[in-house]
């Protein structure tokens, strides 16, 4: 019977005041859908590194004019070098090649391009990636070094225009949660308002604390729910239609968003919007309604 | 035991002294800010005294932590001035509405508010709303609601306060009926008749001082 009472309280509640209701679960899937969005990002970017960082090489490229001697002592010196875990040499034939798989889907380009003007290298893999500054630093100026690139750095600059969106996510998310909370706060004030009677007797014929409470908290707990699962809903829409959809394309350049991914955010939003209702409302009726 | 409110100039309650056995019919009597409504909220545990103890039924309640406060308060029963009745509510259903936030199943709820709404003489009204029932008959259905759970106590502050004489004395009776059955009666008022015709014990207070104390008093 009471956990009746306190569900049946817990609709009434809702829809009693239902504009404000709508307005509370609206901020809070908009908050959430932000705060998955950059909980996916946060993923996404764990898998490319985990993906690219494998596979990361330090290119150096040679100058045009660069004679067999140097080309081979540099070889020799590469070789020998502890930090170099494999060196792989590539001539201007195998960087063509390369260069004509890289960009086939741009023929036009292919054809300007002619193999001789592209740079011979010679490809890295370090034993530890981090140290690319100390082959830099040893490298540059070597005779017949035209560039050392690490594609580290490449990926790195990916990397932070992906932090940079999720950063803005979780600001996005932040400011949200604020007005949300906000919302619940005011909701809940009255909600307590609207029930004053019915609370003023329970306290007097001596009902216990969290049998007052409950309604209340639970009232903004389901609003929360709710919201969270709005948002997973935005979030698996923007990955049918936006990931998979019009951004195919860049998502498969990097790595391709799966179904877990977007799963594991439902709990993750959930949790958040049951748990940041639940103690908006309780801290405001302990200012409210000091029972 | 002294009660300052805060911003107060003077104590609401200053060094009062005053000990109630179990089963007395107890007035407390004195114009308007002298202190008897505090009296209420002190035995309520609603504010705590600033020096001195309040016990009730053995208990010290000015230690006792908030959290036990509630059940604390179903030993008591308590009647207002404004009979604090739901609106929105059935007679039956504001008495069966104390019993079941305190966690009483509505099977025991059917059995006991018929017995208590008869008792308080609201046989056949058990399904009036408060607006459908003069101001005698609502306070009845209070009464009703403070006593459904056989409190040890109830109190009683100005509970004839918006009637007129002759239901004052109708709930006056009720009230005496329900002190035979060995509740406590701790009533606050500034009725001179009602004090002057039940002959119980009166308690005067003055600027926060108990001036009399007497055993069948009148009113003064």
């Amino acid at each position: 019977m009471r956990v009746k009472y306190v569900l049946s309280e817990v609709l009434v509640g809702l829809w009693r005041n239902v504009t404000m209701t709508v307005a509370m679960i609206i901020t809070m899937a908009v908050s959430l859908t932000m705060l998955g969005a950059s909980g996916l990002m946060y993923r996404q970017v764990d898998n490319m590194k985990d993906r690219y960082y494998e596979n990361i090489e330090v290119s150096i490229f040679l100058t045009t004019e660069v004679t067999q001697q140097e080309r081979d002592d540099l070889g020799a010196k590469l070789k020998g070098d502890p930090l170099v875990k494999e060196v792989i040499y590539e001539n201007k034939e195998q960087a063509y090649e390369r260069f004509k798989e890289m960009y086939q889907d741009a023929p036009d380009l292919v054809s300007a391009v002619k193999p001789d003007q592209l740079p011979e290298s010679f490809r890295l893999r370090l034993v530890d990636p981090e140290q690319y500054k100390q082959i830099f630093d040893k490298y540059t100026g070597s005779a017949g070094i035209e560039e050392i690139v690490d594609q580290r750095r490449l990926l790195d600059k990916i990397f932070n225009i992906l932090g940079a969106v999720q950063n803005i996510a979780l600001v996005a998310a932040m400011v949200m949660a604020i007005a949300a909370l906000l919302l619940v706060a005011n909701t809940i004030q009255v909600a307590a308002y609207s029930k004053r009677r019915e609370v003023a007797v329970m306290k007097l014929v001596g009902a216990s604390n969290w049998f007052i409470q409950a309604p209340f908290v639970l009232e903004a707990v389901v609003a929360g729910l709710i919201g969270a699962l709005i948002g997973f809903g935005a979030l698996s829409l923007a990955k049918v239609f936006l990931f998979d959809g019009s951004l195919r394309d860049l998502t498969e350049l990097l790595t391709p968003v799966g179904w877990s991914d977007v799963l594991i955010m439902l709990p993750l939003m959930a949790g958040a919007g049951a748990l940041v209702s639940a103690i908006t409302a309780w801290v405001t009726l302990r200012f409210y309604l000091r029972v | 035991m002294t009660k300052t409110y805060p911003k107060a100039s003077r104590p609401s309650l200053d060094d009062v002294s005053c000990s109630i056995e179990k089963g007395e019919f107890v007035f407390f009597i004195g114009p308007s800010g002298s202190g008897k409504s505090t009296i209420i909220k002190l035995l309520l545990h609603e504010v705590t005294p600033n020096k001195g103890r309040v016990i009730v039924n053995g208990k010290d309640v000015t230690s006792m932590r908030s959290w036990k406060r509630p059940h604390f308060r179903r030993s008591i029963g308590c009647v207002f001035q404004d009979f604090r009745l739901l609106p929105n509510r059935t007679a039956y259903e504001n008495v069966a509405f104390a019993l079941e936030v305190i966690g009483k199943t509505k099977a025991v709820a059917r059995r006991v508010v018929p017995e208590v709404l008869e008792l308080v003489g609201l046989g056949g009204k058990e399904h009036r709303y408060p607006h459908e029932l003069s101001g005698g008959e609502q306070q009845r259905v209070a009464v009703a609601r403070a006593f459904v759970n056989r409190p040890l106590i109830l109190l009683a502050d100005e509970p004839t306060g918006n009637l007129d004489p002759d239901t004052s004395i109708e709930i006056m009776r009720l009230l005496d009926r329900i002190n035979r059955t060995g509740t406590t009666v701790v009533m606050v008022t500034h009725d001179s008749n009602i004090v002057n015709q039940m002959r119980r014990r009166v308690v005067e207070i003055e600027s926060g001082r108990i001036v009399r104390d007497q055993a069948r008093g009148v009113y003064g």
